[in-house]
């Protein structure tokens, strides 16, 4: 502390390595997955069951993509399956009574912005915590789904333009995979480059400075719960058109995966730093883990077990390299009340 | 009790009117009176400190300047115009800008979108990086303040250099009169230097500079005049060439006040 030492300017690399260290990381944690299961099966490495990986990645990517936001905020958003879920048996139930599917993709993209913006409202505005609210929202949001089905799967019927989304390919890509890269691209980009990311980084990273110096803080944190709800709707409606059904059981678990795949992307929990890349390859573990252990002949039900610990383990590593990382600055900062 | 009590060697300093003058301050929370009638001017140019233990309302105070909190009675006036402030933001317009002890910065965004924050350039939806990197270079360069890349993260700087971003941002606002509160308290000896000679570049410039801190030794190095106060009370005001530190101990603790000045509490 009582040294005074101006950076060197030449640790540009030492800063690369630590600042992207995370999602190095997890880009070796993938690659090493890859490479393990295109050894251990046949299968793995087949151009046929890579683009299965994708499309089933597809709604779990695009959802991530919209809770890295959330997470840069520093908030969490637990009602994502239930939102989902909810979208995919209204969806269902829509189209079955003869809705036009184009209406009907419309609609569910409204309804999950304006419900998402409903829990953004309760965590900026009324200060409630953002676990509270979409833990709330979880419960509410699976209920009314199996309220309105009660319980049943509800065919979409021949409806190929609807189906195309979740079954079709475009230039030999799935089309839901086109879907979640197009708008991981999005995300990327509205996080590094636009003014509203800028918004999202900086009220996640010290809110009381952004609401200081004028940023919509609130507005900010209420948008982004409005985000997950449009991207929960496009998951929604991307499994309907693959399964051909709506369901009140889909997307179980659903919010843990994304919330897994953006953590293990380097996305810190406690807000202000994240990366879409760590997200995109985040998710795209999780998904290569689940199909390869089920390529290797394992038990389902060990599957569950696997992924945990593995996540448990990457996150166990990054969360070493994060404070390895921050031991120094912290010890210079001055922080007092 | 209400009435500042003056002390031999207070004097007005100016003949100009003040460019912020305080008159009859009282703020209270709850049943504490934070402060009990402050009066207080601020000349331009000048850089006026602020001393007294904790508690004795220094925060309160430059928080009434700064527009954060308002006053239960007393009145504001800026070049001899009353005023009212309706927040920071108001406060800001009318060019006051402060510093915080905890510098709000965010230390996950660079130098250059620190120093941007919350009226970044944009083309459109996006933030137009160039500009704002060579605009922060000459905010830096025009104050002197060296920080050799700009797009560090700021939690990457130490110290010294993280307050002298939140000092330029702060200056960047062209303001009349810069708070600052305790800019110098969790620094290293050679970041103090750095950051007093930053206030007196910055005092150079035409700006008013309120100073507030605990360490006395800073005060005779930027300071014109100094203000000390005592239980919500203003005790004293002195030039700087006409106290010393013993006398600046004294008049914090108390030991040169009369009786009658610590009957109320």
């Amino acid at each position: 502390m009582n040294v005074y030492t101006e950076r060197d300017s030449g640790s540009i690399v030492a800063d690369f390595l630590s600042e992207h260290a995370q999602v190095l990381s997890i880009a070796f944690f993938f690659a090493l997955c890859v490479v393990f299961f295109s050894y251990t099966t046949d299968t793995f490495l087949t151009s046929r069951n890579l683009l299965n990986v994708i499309r089933q990645a597809a709604p779990i990517l695009v959802v991530a993509v919209a809770m890295t936001l959330v997470i840069i905020t520093g908030g969490i958003d637990l009602s994502v399956g239930s939102m989902v879920a909810l979208v995919n048996a209204v969806a269902a139930i829509a189209l079955s009574s003869g809705v036009p599917w184009q209406l009907v993709i419309v609609g569910m993209l409204i309804f999950g912005g304006a419900i998402g913006l409903l829990q953004g409202w309760f965590v900026a505005y009324q200060g409630i915590p953002a676990f509270i609210v979409t833990l709330a929202g979880l419960s509410i949001l699976r209920g009314i789904a199996l309220y309105l089905t009660q319980g049943y799967s509800i065919p979409v019927g021949k409806i190929p333009g609807f189906l195309f989304i979740g079954r079709g390919t475009l230039f030999g890509m799935p089309f839901p995979a086109i879907v979640a890269i197009i708008i991981a691209l999005i995300g990327y980009v509205v996080i590094a480059t636009t003014r509203y990311g800028r918004q999202v980084i900086a009220v996640g990273s010290n809110a009381e400075a952004a609401r200081r110096v004028g940023m919509p803080s609130r507005w900010t944190i209420s948008s982004v719960y409005m985000v997950t709800g449009v991207a929960s709707a496009i998951a929604g409606l991307l499994i309907a058109a693959r399964l051909g059904s709506g369901s009140s059981n889909a997307a179980v678990g659903f919010e843990l995966q994304v919330i897994a795949a953006v953590v293990l992307g380097g996305t810190s929990l406690m807000g202000g730093r994240g990366s879409m890349i760590g997200t995109l390859l985040g998710a795209l573990t999780i998904a290569v883990i689940g199909n390869g252990l089920i390529l290797m002949h394992i038990s389902p039900f060990f599957t569950q077990i696997v992924t945990g610990t593995i996540i448990l383990l990457a996150i166990w590593l990054n969360t070493r390299i994060f404070t390895a990382r921050f031991r120094v600055p912290w010890a210079r900062k001055p922080e007092h009340s | 009790m209400n009435s500042t009590l003056t002390v031999a060697g207070d004097e007005a300093i100016n003949e100009q009117s003040p460019r912020l003058s305080l008159r009859a301050i009282r703020k209270s929370f709850g049943s504490v009176q934070a402060l009990r009638g402050v009066d207080l001017d601020v000349f331009s140019g000048e850089c006026l400190g602020i001393v007294g233990d904790n508690a004795a309302g220094k925060s309160t105070l430059t928080k009434i300047m700064s527009g954060t909190y308002l006053p239960d009675s007393g009145s504001l006036a800026i070049d001899g115009e009353p005023v009212q402030f309706s927040g920071p933001a108001d406060a800001r317009r009318r060019r006051i800008e402060m510093v915080y002890q905890d510098l709000s910065l965010c230390n996950h965004i660079d130098v250059v979108g620190n120093l941007f924050l919350g009226r970044e350039l944009t083309r459109g939806p996006f933030l137009d990086r160039a500009r704002m990197r060579n605009e922060a270079r000459q905010m830096l360069d025009a104050l002197d303040i060296r920080i050799p890349r700009l797009t560090v993260k700021v939690e990457q700087l130490s110290g010294g250099q993280r307050q002298a971003i939140a000092i330029a941002r702060a200056a960047s606002f062209k303001p009349d009169l810069l708070i600052m509160d305790e800019p110098t308290s969790a620094l290293a000896v050679a970041e103090v230097e750095a950051v007093l000679s930053l206030i007196n570049r910055v005092k150079a410039s035409g700006v008013s500079v309120i100073l507030i801190t605990h360490r006395l030794q800073d005060l005779f190095r930027v300071c014109d005049r100094i203000a000390v106060m005592y239980e919500g009370t203003k005790v004293a005001e002195r030039k700087i060439d006409q106290t010393n530190l013993q006398d600046l101990v004294g008049l914090i603790v108390g030991e040169a006040i009369p009786d009658t000045g610590m009957a109320d509490s």
